[in-house]
């Protein structure tokens, strides 16, 4: 498998500025085993020649962590929305083709703006309220079921990837599976139910969870197997109780 | 805290009720009414005559039915208009599901329109121009006559089944969407569920349309 003469053949669709049209460009690469598309993009970046052997810039991209945790390097990978870290070239067919994730603003080649979903975190007061003027003692136990439950929303990385799959979500029209699963992370945690009604009033406003089509592709998508679906029945549930049914409590 | 509701969310709420109730009771009641035509004429007639004699009827029609129905109608064009199908690059059978909801929805706009027409008022020039509702004893012969036209009976299959499958998937989508089915297990469960009740309710459907040009419908004789 590892033949001198193999190369990588990757088409990345670039663009040089936010007011900029978007244009694809073709490189090409010499084959190594265990190459992931990070490290093809940065043999692309030592010698930024195209295919054609024209001298080109280098492309620009986003990464941190290598190890699929943080989430920054999510691009779309022949079609389909992933963290290119942990895309192996093995595995791709190819030739492999790289977009930047179409559902936020793409600032240049494969860089996108996901200041949006950070914007959806502040909304829906994705934290629990800790401070006080003198110790407040230990927290209150949590039973093990909910622990584990908890433990898994309390993965997601905010890569976007359930944003990027999802039919209904465009243009920041929906707050999105990636912030319903923080509200019911929070929602399940005994102090953080105090702030309840202000997340659940945040994820029913007029981009909020009625939004949901139920075309599932979120929970599909997810690299960190958040059970999204999961997380946005059970808001579903919490929001025709406590906001549709609320008021024949009162 | 008093949790405000805003307008799209109450709107969308309404939405998924509506086309339970009482859009969904009502489908079950009118394929009820359609299998009277399995025993023949007089039953068909009697029963819509029956459903004519309903205290209160004209307010029960534009209350539990127009009104409902071209809610659902016009703001599911709106929340298809909201759909950017991705249905290629992540072909899951949900995805499948979300799109054929959109497309059986746009097929139900233009059926049921057609449909309505067609016999509660009898107002498509170059068909039937006889009310059902006015005239319950002509009912099953205005039916029968319209379904011996063979495209009109394929326009009415093709609606029965947009319309069993916009329903069945529809329960389990209300399912979802009130909170009541939420972990995986209980929502492939209740998703076998709705395609059990999708099969039977399509038999009865086509069942009962048969039965206008087929005396005792598909397996007439047999069971009537």
């Amino acid at each position: 498998m590892a033949n001198n003469s193999a190369t990588v053949e990757i088409h990345i669709r670039r663009r040089a500025n936010p007011d900029a049209s978007p244009y694809w460009e073709q490189f090409e690469i010499p084959y190594r085993p265990n190459l992931n598309i990070i490290s093809c993009l940065m043999e692309i970046q030592k010698n930024p020649v195209n295919k054609a052997g024209e001298r080109t810039t280098p492309p620009v991209w986003s990464m941190n962590c290598l190890e699929q945790v943080c989430g920054i390097c999510t691009m779309i990978v022949n079609g389909r929305a992933r963290q290119s870290c942990s895309a192996l070239i093995d595995n791709l067919e190819q030739p492999i083709k790289l977009e930047p994730m179409s559902k936020f603003p793409n600032i240049r080649d494969l860089v996108v703006d996901r200041q949006q979903m950070f914007d959806h975190l502040r909304r829906v007061h994705a934290w629990i309220e800790l401070d006080g003027t003198h110790d407040l003692g230990p927290g209150p136990r949590m039973d093990q079921e909910d622990v584990q439950e908890r433990y898994a929303y309390s993965r997601c990385m905010t890569c976007g990837c359930c944003l990027e799959a999802c039919p209904q979500y465009e243009g920041d029209n929906y707050i999105g599976p990636q912030a319903i699963a923080q509200v019911r992370l929070m929602n399940m945690h005994p102090s953080g139910k105090m702030n309840r009604a202000e997340r659940l009033e945040a994820i029913m406003g007029e981009d909020g969870i009625t939004n949901c089509g139920n075309a599932q592709n979120c929970v599909r998508a997810c690299p960190m197997n958040i059970p999204l679906t999961r997380a946005i029945y059970e808001e579903n549930r919490e929001t025709v109780i406590h906001g549709l049914l609320g008021w024949l409590k009162g | 805290m008093a949790i405000r509701l805003s307008r799209t969310f109450i709107l969308r709420k309404l939405h998924q009720l509506s086309g339970i109730f009482p859009l969904g009771i009502f489908l079950l009641e009118h394929f009820y009414t359609n299998s009277k035509a399995l025993d023949g004429e007089k039953h068909f007639n009697d029963a819509v005559a029956d459903l004519q004699a309903i205290p209160y009827i004209l307010l029960i029609e534009i209350g539990g039915i127009f009104i409902p129905l071209i809610y659902h109608a016009v703001y599911g064009l709106v929340i298809t208009m909201e759909a950017r199908p991705n249905n290629l690059a992540y072909p899951y059978p949900r995805n499948w599901f979300y799109l054929i909801q959109r497309i059986t929805g746009v097929i139900l706009f233009f059926f049921i329109f057609f449909h309505v027409l067609n016999f509660r008022f009898g107002m498509v020039p170059g068909l039937n121009r006889i009310s059902v509702a006015e005239h319950p004893e002509q009912a099953f012969g205005i039916v029968a006559g319209e379904f011996r036209m063979w495209w009109i009976f394929a326009i009415y299959m093709i609606g029965i089944t947009a319309t069993v499958w916009h329903l069945a998937n529809g329960i389990w989508l209300f399912l979802v969407d009130w909170g009541i089915t939420i972990g995986e297990r209980a929502q492939r469960l209740t998703g076998y569920a709705c395609i059990a009740f999708g099969v039977v309710l399509l038999l009865v459907g086509v069942n009962a349309a048969v039965a206008f040009i087929r005396p005792g419908g598909l397996i007439g004789g047999i069971i009537h």
